[in-house]
């Protein structure tokens, strides 16, 4: 038995001695990792990003990569679960040596994630996630969780003022989502708006992929609100403006981010006339880095890119140019290119916005809001 | 004793293994494999030894998981109370299922253990009040094994004493008594046993190693969210049980350890993995019903 | 009374495809004693199959409702022969795992063919809403309790009439006096799972016309349909009936008026009442296995 212990120990040295010194010769490659939800109900929203993503990647590839040498990606499915999502990151950092993380999307994963990519001193970026409590639990000055776009609280802020001023409601039925994303925007849009003089008539949520919403809407008709607000996925928001049209709901509708999607337009076919939607992204967007963003990605995939595309994109792109800057593939040295990047422009936002991170990892910058006229939306400017 | 010799030689392979040849990564699933054994292990006792198709196994681990995540939160108490007390308020829900569970019929257990398995889903994910809802709970790591390492040889032992405590179960009168019910129920009736009461201890005490398995999940992760408590995970624990082997105290550990392991060394193939778990699932009760303990055993018998 | 009338008609159109998918249910579950996890992906796959007739062949709805009915028997018929009856012969119990197995196969191979995102089948029938007093419906939910009555009366007289359905009766009254009476148990249990596939999956057709199809569109409607073969009773097809617009009516009420979030854990907790106050089932029988 001790001789075998033995043995095995000695072999066990002589393994990571040599992928020591494998790891040594190569120690320039850039990699890096990603965790998606690719399969489960969060899947639609991840293979979009995964598309973001993976053209990032290309596009730093066709230039050359990083340090002579092609980027390596390396992708996870953490089926939208924080069990699996911790072990993706560990499998990422320990086993595919990465230096950076792209991800998560779904934001009770993303925390969960968060913890051990601190503990390894890898930074994170998020690929979608919005609930700002996964920032806020950074510390202040030296967070490892990024997000490269607004959370839900600027969101949730955004949209009620757009709602009330912009949009002339004064009084909103809130339906959300029963998921971190629907119900942190929820409780942030609620609070803000009846912080500017709304008022909320009724909070309802749902449960994730529900499809009928006949009987939630038969009371939202009954208490005539002058606007519904939806914290939710395309999905089930398509749904709703669907059946809201058919129920005689005459109110108008607006949406949370994720549901700026054609697919959306198309689900809930001309009942979505009118519908606004919070957008931090648009093929025809006024930013011009993402409207070449737009304009090569539509080459490469022959359709166009929508908000998750873009999100994936700059999430990697950040990762990679940190890397770049740092000169060296090193996550501590990239957490600290991160925090010093207010030059980098994002595809996002309104022109010029760029990777300005605050001490908690968070990029501010003004939401747009779009509006759907003739089967297509169109963006309100920003103001 | 040879049991125990082997379970003690089985971990300490684990504990060489994973630490030695791998990293974090390894010993990160080493942990979850060892939470998966306690679950299936547990679950074989009414499944395997008295026949009773449970799927709610996973809202017993949600049950624990949450007991101590909520004990933490609201009175600050410790894993070392944390463990007993998640063990315990599992037990007495398995036992409280247990009174109308047991008076159903055939297929109807099954039924019931599913609908039971979806509303603790539900309240844990709908009750924000009390459980967090989604955002769920954050869990303080156990004082004393914050690292990853340490923390695993705690599982590891607690494994052990796990395992160790289910082999003396099953060898004890009481396994004795399980095995007759689920033989010939009416026969061990007839002899004057009280087969519902056995049943019900049996049911208890398989709910309190789950809940401990819980919380060990809750103290792993750092943190609780309904999510990790769904019907599917039950279901995945049943097919642990089936595909090592039922009513045999080494299938399902074997049917723990492949189907935690196999999908982490399938993501190579992240895109198909679980069209193949899924084909696994299907051509293992088709070739080996009895599991693959039950197919060892009787290649060794010829 | 304005708002009753409503979720009143809401909870009959989602009860008529729950009635649809229990009937399947019911004829494999409490005749043949099949516990089918995959249930639910015969329901999906009717809605995917439905969106290949309507939108890529193109072939209107009518004729891709009779596409749906018979790709499903043939795949109801090859899953039953291919993998339920070598199972069920070594060990029956084994058979929920395969089921369990094929439903996480049927769902995943469907998300690598069409992707995660939702499907819509065109039912060719005018938008918009209809207004019948207070109640406003769409012509394609009224198209949904109209098909499931004529489908669930067509079933009701081939059960009547027809060999399998004397001998579907006699089976679920007792298979083995069925057998020994002469009645090939075989041939009947693949008919049998062929039309419980059909049912599926004619309901996930249309469905997936209102409510759109996704590859995990079955995942909850299984578990529902068991609550409501459980409630009816094993088996029972009027009981099936009655039990599943029982439940669509049930849980419209519910959301109306005590909120969204309640609407899935009524049918389980009931369940749960009743077969803690009856075990054998709210119109089974009290019998002793030995």
């Amino acid at each position: 038995m001790a001789i075998w212990v033995k043995a095995a120990a000695a072999a066990g040295l002589s393994v990571m001695i040599s992928s020591v010194a494998i790891s040594a010769a190569f120690a320039e490659q850039l990699k890096l990792g990603v965790s998606l939800p690719l399969s489960g109900p969060a899947s639609l929203a991840g293979t979009s990003i995964r598309e973001g993503i993976e053209f990032a990647v290309k596009q730093a590839n066709q230039k050359g990569g990083v340090f002579d040498q092609d980027v390596k990606v390396f992708i996870e499915d953490d089926e939208g679960n924080p069990t699996k999502g911790v072990t993706a990151v560990r499998k990422l950092i320990e086993q595919d040596h990465v230096v950076g993380i792209s991800g998560t999307y779904v934001s009770a994963v993303a925390a969960a994630e968060s913890k051990v990519a601190k503990e390894y001193k890898v930074p994170m970026i998020s690929a979608g996630s919005t609930s700002s409590a996964v920032t806020d639990a950074n510390t202040a000055g030296d967070p490892w969780f990024f997000r490269a776009f607004p959370g839900s609280r600027a969101q949730a802020k955004q949209t009620a003022s757009d709602t009330l001023k912009k949009l002339n409601a004064k009084t909103v039925a809130v339906l959300y989502e029963n998921s971190i994303y629907g119900k942190s925007l929820a409780d942030e849009f609620k609070s803000n708006y009846e912080g500017i003089g709304g008022k909320v008539v009724a909070m309802e949520a749902y449960n994730p992929g529900d499809k009928d919403f006949y009987s939630s809407l038969t009371n939202v008709r009954a208490q005539s609100p002058s606007a519904v607000y939806i914290a939710g996925l395309m999905d089930s928001g398509a749904q709703i403006i669907k059946q809201a049209g058919e129920l005689g709901v005459q109110t108008q509708i607006v949406g949370s981010g994720s549901m700026m999607s054609d697919k959306l337009i198309e689900l809930a076919g001309p009942a979505s006339e009118g519908f606004a939607v919070s957008s931090m992204f648009e093929p025809s967007t006024p930013n011009k880095h993402g409207a070449e963003f737009a304009k090569e990605f539509r080459a490469a995939y022959k359709k166009e890119p929508d908000v998750y595309s873009a999100i994936g994109f700059d999430s990697m792109g950040l990762l990679i140019e940190a890397a770049r800057r740092a000169g060296k593939p090193d996550g501590a040295a990239m957490q600290k290119q991160l925090l010093n990047m207010p030059d980098f422009p994002l595809s996002q936002g309104p022109d010029r916005t760029t990777a300005k991170f605050d001490d908690k990892g968070s990029v501010e910058f003004k939401v747009g809001l779009a509006i759907v006229k003739n089967g297509k939306r169109e963006w309100l400017p920003f103001d | 004793m040879r049991a125990i010799f082997l379970i003690l030689v089985a971990a300490a392979t684990l504990a060489i293994v994973s630490t030695v040849f791998g990293g974090g990564y390894a010993i990160n699933i080493a942990i979850v494999v060892c939470i998966y054994v306690i679950l299936a292990s547990s679950l074989d006792i009414v499944m395997g030894w008295t026949g009773l198709f449970s799927f709610a196994h996973a809202a017993f681990l949600g049950i624990g998981a949450y007991t101590a995540a909520i004990l933490g939160r609201d009175f600050g108490t410790t894993f070392w109370l944390n463990l007993p007390l998640g063990m315990i308020v599992a037990g007495l829900f398995g036992f409280l299922l247990g009174l109308p569970l047991l008076r159903a019929q055939g297929h109807f257990l099954a039924i019931m253990t599913i609908a039971f398995q979806t509303i603790v889903y539900l309240v844990l994910s709908q009750w924000t009040d009390f459980t967090g809802g989604q955002y769920g709970i954050e869990v303080e790591p156990v004082a004393g094994f914050t690292t990853l390492s340490s923390y695993f040889y705690l599982v590891l032992v607690i494994a052990v004493i796990c395992l160790i405590a289910i082999r003396f179960l099953t060898q004890s009168r009481l396994g004795d008594a399980l095995q007759a019910i689920r033989d010939d129920e009416t026969l061990a009736r007839t002899i004057g046993m009280n087969t519902k009461a056995v049943k019900l201890v049996a049911l208890a005490i398989s709910s309190a190693f789950a809940g401990g398995a819980g919380v060990l999940l809750a103290y792993h992760i750092r943190g609780v969210t309904p999510d990790d408590y769904t019907v599917l995970a039950s279901a995945s624990i049943v097919a642990m049980v089936v595909l090592g082997g039922r009513g045999r105290f080494w299938g399902p550990v074997l049917g723990a350890v492949l189907l935690t392991a196999l999908p982490e060394m399938l993501s190579i193939l992240t895109d198909y993995k679980h069209i193949f778990y899924g084909g696994v699932l299907i051509l293992v009760t088709m070739f080996a019903p009895q599991g693959l303990a039950g197919k060892f055993s009787r290649w060794r018998a010829r | 009374m304005i708002l009753f009338q409503q979720f009143l008609a809401n909870g009959v159109v989602v009860g008529s495809s729950y009635v649809l998918v229990a009937l399947g249910l019911t004829l494999i579950f409490g005749i043949l004693k099949i516990v089918n996890f995959a249930h639910g992906e015969f329901y999906m796959l009717g809605g995917y199959v439905a969106v290949v007739g309507t939108q890529v062949l193109g072939i209107g709805p009518l004729p891709s409702i009779v596409l749906v009915i018979v790709v499903m028997v043939m795949l109801g018929w090859f899953i039953e022969r291919a993998i339920f009856v070598p199972i069920a012969k070594k060990d029956p119990t084994n058979v929920i795992i395969a089921s369990f197995g094929l439903s996480i196969l049927l769902q995943n191979i469907v998300l690598k063919i069409a992707g995660p995102e939702p499907m819509l089948a065109r039912s060719g029938l005018p938008r918009g809403a209809i207004q019948i007093g207070n109640i406003f419906l769409t012509s394609e939910r009224l198209a949904i309790v109209a098909l499931a009555a004529v489908t669930v009366t067509a079933l009701l007289v081939v059960l009547k009439y027809t060999w399998i359905g004397l001998s579907l009766r006699a089976m679920s009254e007792n298979a083995t006096v069925a057998r020994i009476c002469g009645i090939n148990v075989r041939r009947v249990g693949v008919v049998t799972f062929a039309i419980g596939a059909a049912l599926a999956g004619l309901a996930g057709a249309l469905m997936a016309t209102v409510f759109t199809v996704q590859p995990n569109a079955g995942s909850l409607i299984v578990m529902k349909a068991f609550v409501i073969v459980v409630l009816a009773g094993m088996g029972s097809i009027e009981g099936a009936i009655i039990a599943g617009l029982a439940l669509g009516i049930v849980e419209s009420l519910v959301t109306g008026y005590l909120g969204n979030g309640l609407r899935d854990i009524v049918g389980f907790i009931f369940v749960m009442g009743v077969l803690t106050i009856r075990p054998q089932g709210l119109f089974g029988i009290q019998t002793d296995r030995s």
